[in-house]
């Protein structure tokens, strides 16, 4: 029963930090972009990309995102964790609107909701490989 | 070739192709998880996939915000299921099949 509850809340821990790291992730990818010079093609993007240093932060994001996406999945069904991260699509949204200024119209509101909706119905019919009833005892 | 990456369409055409290579790169992760011999190079592939796809990515958000960007990018949902279908065979639900609709109603909505 203990470890029932511990693991619980590492669960919730995980899927917390999980949406965090892939909010973080996309604004300072959006953050780095925006701070390189205006370049005019795919090749000087990739040359521009390897001499900026915040990227080497976006890459530990992401290295970061991995491993506690593979914790979570020790601890509960894809289908269950998935919906909840799914989050991010607002936050994301929300949050570009308040550091960058983005401009959110209702359409795209209706957009993000609609993704949402959809990312969530997807999980709900995912077949699951094992029976476990979200977290593991 | 130099491509304007300032055009909103080319943007959005850099996420839709980024898109794609995941549900390609996704299959070839699972090729190499199901095979007991050659694993390595799928997972090789899948990895330089995965590459193209950030750098593409990269360029996509020279034009585009972050906050149509990145539900667009849910696209890569449409493409895991298309490829998986068609490559390894895996059976579609209708749960999912209305899911995808809903995320390309969504993506939509987003860049319109």
């Amino acid at each position: 029963m203990e470890d029932y509850r511990i693991s619980k809340r590492t669960l919730a821990i995980g899927l917390a930090l999980a949406t965090i790291l892939d909010t973080a992730g996309q604004l300072l990818w959006k953050y780095c972009v925006a701070s390189l010079p205006e370049s005019s093609g795919l090749l000087q993007t990739a040359e521009a990309v390897l001499r900026q240093p915040l990227f080497i932060v976006l890459a530990a994001i992401f290295l970061l995102q991995l491993f506690n996406w593979l914790k979570v999945l020790e601890h509960a069904d894809l289908s269950y964790a998935q919906p909840i991260t799914s989050l991010s699509y607002i936050t994301v949204c929300v949050l570009s609107a308040v550091l960058f200024g983005e401009h959110i119209s209702f359409a795209k509101s209706a957009g993000v909701l609609c993704v949402l909706g959809g990312v969530w119905l997807i999980s709900q019919g995912r077949p699951l490989k094992q029976d476990n009833p979200g977290v593991e005892p | 070739m130099t491509l304007s990456l300032s055009l909103p369409l080319v943007g959005i055409a850099l996420v839709i192709l980024s898109s794609a290579i995941e549900g390609f790169a996704q299959v070839c992760l699972k090729r190499s998880a199901m095979l007991s011999a050659g694993k390595q190079r799928w997972l090789a592939l899948g990895i330089v996939l995965f590459i193209f796809e950030a750098l593409f990515y990269s360029g996509a958000l020279h034009s585009l915000d972050i906050s149509t960007a990145y539900p667009l990018g849910a696209l890569s949902f449409v493409s895991v299921t298309l490829f998986s279908r068609w490559l390894l065979d895996e059976s579609i639900d209708r749960n999912r099949w209305i899911g995808l609709g809903l995320i390309v109603c969504g993506a939509a909505l987003v860049v319109g």
